[in-house]
């Protein structure tokens, strides 16, 4: 989480299971690289690959 | 009335009667103090502008100095202590070859950033320990970020300061026009460190992360340093994709990598996809086609791209997505992000549109590649 004046950016890594195409968004953590796969779906036994990495600026 | 010997009722019965007089003096004497004194306040003015910028800068190469040195603290397993030799980096300068006969000059800055690179390299690979290519091209952009704040802030104080010392107001102008956008540039590379450090895709990162996307599930070959490719099929044609090695934090060498594509195969068509600095009133993330070379930097890439193309006859098309400089050097915006589908389809269009079936196309994503792999 970067802070530039009154604007708070926070990190989101977001994922697309491999298998049932499902895509979720979570908070990025720390080792996320786009396009490499993270962690297992929990809808079926795919994996989820990371398709984004972005920031969402607050005021 | 008496005051100091003078005689206000008479001076009054006179104004009284004579108030265009008055008013004649009351204009007069500003008109006076700003032909002799003028420049003076206005100098005086400008001056405190830029002496809070000054101060601003400082602050900025301070922060990212004491951060970056933090970072390399607090992450990395040193042979010895590699605080002095690091601080004696923030110093370091580059001669730019003498353009009095610009015959062949691009060789010549060509050689000379990659023997800055490769000093730079060399050095912070022999401090560490274990240090991983990503670690040490992330220390590498670091590095970059703070000693350009750190030319910003004493080349703006050395102006200020030459300026105020001749009292000189129109040495003070070029400064007064130029700060906006050094302070703009500034802002950006503060607000960078903390995606560099943490391994996160930047704006510029678009044209790597399109391309790394259309090579996933495909043989990646090394073709230059920092710098790979892989071959694939569009709708009959050939499809070479170029990019920097992800996820490092680096631009790769396009130019020695399309020198390379080449010999092995011509490619009918160049199209580069790479972040470009959005003008005023124009939105982030919006996307513009156009025609040469879409690659930023000192311009040694662009013109070996160029040459090889023009060499070749090969045309080069470009796919870029606007963004602003802050936008580009920090962490990648969720509009720049969801932008790449788009791009994505407007590339696919594009070569429908300029190839034929079985003729080749060569893709190159352009733009540093922190945080994207492929």
């Amino acid at each position: 989480m970067s802070k530039s004046k009154n604007k708070i950016s926070t990190c989101y890594t977001s994922m697309e299971c491999d298998s049932c195409k499902i895509i979720k968004k979570r908070k990025y953590s720390k080792g996320d690289i786009v396009f490499s796969t993270s962690e297992d779906c929990s809808e079926c036994n795919g994996k989820m690959l990371i398709t984004k990495i972005f920031g969402v600026t607050m005021d | 009335m008496e005051i100091l010997g003078y005689n206000f009722d008479e001076f009054l019965t006179w104004v009284g009667e004579d108030i265009d007089t008055l008013m004649m003096l009351v204009w007069i004497l500003p008109v006076i103090i700003f032909v002799f004194y003028g420049q003076r306040i206005q100098l005086i003015i400008s001056s405190n502008e830029i002496k809070k910028d000054i101060g601003k800068l400082e602050e900025y190469t301070a922060l990212t100095k004491k951060d970056f040195l933090n970072y390399v603290k607090n992450n990395l397993v040193s042979k010895s202590d590699p605080l002095k030799k690091l601080d004696s980096f923030f110093d370091y300068f580059t001669i730019m070859p003498v353009d009095l006969d610009p015959n062949g000059i691009i060789l010549k800055i060509n050689h000379l950033v990659r023997s800055r690179e490769d000093f730079i390299r060399l050095q912070i690979n022999g401090m560490f320990s274990n240090l991983s290519s990503i670690e040490l091209s992330k220390l590498q952009n670091l590095l970059e970020i703070v000693t350009t704040l750190q030319l910003f802030y004493k080349h703006t104080r050395h102006l200020y300061l030459t300026a105020k010392k001749q009292k000189n107001f129109p040495l003070i102008l070029p400064l007064q026009m130029m700060i906006p956008f050094i302070m703009e540039e500034a802002v950006a590379l503060k607000d960078a460190m903390p995606a560099i450090k943490n391994g996160q895709p930047i704006g510029d990162g678009i044209g790597p992360m399109i391309v790394g996307q259309m090579m996933l599930g495909i043989r990646k070959e090394s073709v230059a340093f920092e710098t790979v490719w892989s071959k694939t099929t569009f709708e009959d044609r050939d499809l070479f994709l170029l990019k920097a090695e992800g996820p490092n934090a680096t631009v790769g060498r396009p130019g020695d990598g399309l020198e390379k594509i080449i010999s092995i195969k011509k490619p009918d068509l160049v199209i580069m996809i790479d972040a470009s600095l959005k003008l005023e009133g124009e939105d982030s993330a919006s996307i513009a086609k156009g025609f040469g070379a879409a690659i930023g930097g000192i311009g040694t890439e662009r013109f070996k791209i160029e040459e090889i193309a023009t060499k070749n006859q090969i045309p080069i098309l470009a796919l870029v997505v606007k963004q602003s400089i802050h936008e580009a050097i920090t962490l990648m915006t969720k509009e720049i992000a969801d932008s790449a589908q788009t791009v994505k389809d407007e590339l696919y269009e594009m070569i429908r549109e300029n190839t034929t079936t079985k003729q080749s196309v060569l893709v190159i994503g352009v733009g540093n590649t922190i945080g994207v792999s492929q």
